[in-house]
């Protein structure tokens, strides 16, 4: 892969090589729903550290696809070209509760600091505020996946009409669609069940883990330019912060130019705010 | 699935559509942005059909067409949105806000277990265990046990026999053998789990043609066969075209200015404003529109411009 005229990567190009490095070589993957950044992150693994991913493109089905460019919408048929076979939907549903899927990527419209998911509502059951379009398979695949890597491309507080500070990374979730590690009452653990739960987050921001004992979000490295200050300003709880928090390594050219060859779209700039697509940074 | 014997399941939308009963469970085919039976659930709203109760996996466009038409009240489906392409689902969402629609929100995967429960003739069937989710809450009906063999904690969920599954796909013989193309979604099992189902096609072809290309889904599960080339736009049905952008962003834009614009604008329009799939057809630009859907598959290029259309503003 040439990397002339790859000059600077963007926030998307970050996060997609964030949320690559956590696919390991051979992992199986699978992803459906609403999913132009993971697509370019498992793609990119695909083509780089992880040629022997297994990897399911959406709810198509399609084994191994290669496209050549990355849909809008994850159930367009672009997802197929190159795979082999298509398989049937119950499939990959039948293999995660195997507990043969190593890995898939979720987002939240609210993410909790255990890293529970919220997708379905805010407000409450009873009062609904925004109905949101809902989790499709997260809820239980959440329970027997591997692990799942949390990502956000709105880690931010913005104001809202009544004045408010809202945020995207909150203290608790309104409604649970996708247990993190634990519920107020109960652990993962405690429920016997058969996934890990999330072990990653990689936000615009910066990326976090989980810390050990008590399964709130800690933060481990930092983007370029962002300061441990403006995760809090941005983040509805008290992330863990240690002495080991280090910058974010940034992605390789080639990495850049082959998401640019993956995603001639951008479809992996949608939802980020303008004024993040706007930064350049230099490698 | 009934057994549907007869070898003779040509009709027409109209009367496909009025078997369908109020109250009905329906299992919609096809998903997200891709071959969803659009003309049959317009058929449906032009019908008047109330009551219904739709399950299913990521759905878009159809589902919230089915809401603003009145035709559903509950929605136990996993998603119901238009994803990173154009957010939140205007209709559904709006319904579901003002409780005019009751959400079921559900998981892809208690879908396809439930729908097997189904094909297996089974009342219930288990699963993995599930725990921990709010999900949980609205469906009271899964229930935790413990494996009588294993002491191993399973979840269980009771099987969902739709009352009609209604599926988009490529080709029938008269008799109601049906091909369809990959990607499959979830379609086959719909119609297996489902009580009756109509099919609608872009061709139908004869028996000879069928015996040369295989079919996928067999007639005796088939209650009726509607010939309705482009019956899935404004969604996709690969490899024939993909989906109408244009149109769909446009349905979007109605959609969130409100109610009684949808309802004017859109409705009025695409709906109620025409008599049958024919004038719909000719309505949303006739051939030379649906000949530019067709095109996709002329270079990557066209694809990706066809993948980026918008409705212009103003």
């Amino acid at each position: 892969m040439t990397v002339a005229g790859i000059e600077y990567y963007t926030i998307d190009e970050l996060m997609a090589v964030c949320m690559a490095r956590t696919i390991k070589d051979g992992d199986t993957i699978f992803n459906g729903v609403a999913v132009p950044l993971p697509f370019t992150a498992i793609m990119l693994a695909f083509k780089t550290h992880a040629p022997n991913a297994v990897f399911w493109g959406g709810l198509l089905a399609g084994l191994n696809p290669d496209p050549p460019f990355l849909p809008p919408t994850s159930g367009d048929s672009v997802m197929l070209h190159g795979a082999n076979p298509v398989l049937h939907l119950h499939q990959i549903f039948d293999l995660a509760m195997r507990g043969e899927l190593d890995r898939i990527f979720f987002s939240g419209a609210q993410i909790d600091k255990f890293g529970n998911l919220n997708n379905t509502l805010i407000g409450s059951e009873d009062n609904i505020k925004i109905k949101l379009p809902g989790g499709a398979g997260s809820s239980h695949i959440g329970c027997f996946a591997g692990n799942f890597t949390i990502w956000s491309v709105r880690h931010e507080a913005r104001i809202s009409k009544k004045g408010d500070k809202v945020y995207t990374l909150v203290d608790s979730v309104d409604f649970i669609t996708t247990l993190g590690h634990r519920t107020n009452m109960m652990t993962r653990d405690e429920m016997n069940l058969s996934g890990g739960g999330p072990d990653r987050v990689i936000t615009n921001l910066g990326t976090f883990d989980f810390d050990p004992e008590t399964k709130v979000m800690r933060l481990k490295t930092l983007h370029p330019g962002v300061s441990v200050e403006d995760i809090k300003a941005n983040t509805g709880f008290e992330p863990v912060v240690d002495n080991r928090v280090s910058e974010t390594p940034p992605p390789t050219r080639e990495e850049v130019a082959i998401i640019r060859k993956l995603d001639p779209m951008e479809t992996r700039k949608s939802g980020f705010s303008k004024e993040a697509l706007e930064k350049k940074y230099d490698f | 699935m009934g057994i549907h014997s007869s070898r003779e399941k040509l009709c027409s939308l109209t009367e496909a559509v009025s078997r369908i009963e109020n109250g009905s469970i329906v299992a919609v085919g096809g998903n997200l942005s891709a071959r969803e039976p659009m003309a049959i659930i317009r058929e449906m709203i032009r019908q008047g059909k109330r009551d219904m109760h739709s399950i299913g996996g990521a759905h878009g466009v159809d589902i919230d067409l089915l809401c603003a038409g009145g035709v559903l009240k509950k929605v136990q489906n996993s998603y119901v949105g238009f994803e990173a392409d154009f957010g939140l689902a205007p209709n559904y969402r709006r319904m579901v806000q003002e409780k005019k629609v009751i959400p079921l929100d559900t998981d892809c995967v208690a879908v396809l277990v439930q729908l097997r429960a189904s094909v297996f003739g089974l009342p219930f069937m288990p699963m993995k265990l599930v725990s921990g989710t709010d999900i949980l809450k609205l469906h009271p009906e899964y229930v935790t046990m413990s494996c009588p063999y294993t002491g191993e904690k399973v979840t269980l969920v009771p099987a969902v026999r739709p009352d009609w599954a209604i599926i988009h796909a490529h080709k029938s013989d008269p008799r109601g053998n049906v091909k369809l193309y990959p990607p499959y979604f979830a379609d086959l099992l719909a119609v297996e789990a489902s009580k009756n189902s109509i099919i609608s096609v872009e061709e139908i072809v004869s028996e000879e043609e069928m015996n040369e290309i295989g079919a996928t889904i067999p007639y005796y599960e088939v209650t009726a066969v509607v010939e309705l080339p482009y019956g899935a736009h404004p969604t996709s049905c690969y490899p024939d075209y993909t989906y109408d952008r244009v149109h769909l962003s446009e349905y979007v834009s109605l959609g969130n200015r409100g109610e009684e614009v949808f309802k004017n604008e859109y409705l009025g329009k695409f709906v109620y404003g025409v008599k049958d799939h024919e004038e719909y057809l000719e309505l949303v630009g006739g051939e030379k529109r649906l000949g530019e859907l067709k095109k996709w598959n002329e270079s990557d290029e066209t694809w990706q411009r066809l993948l980026k259309e918008e409705v212009s503003a103003g």
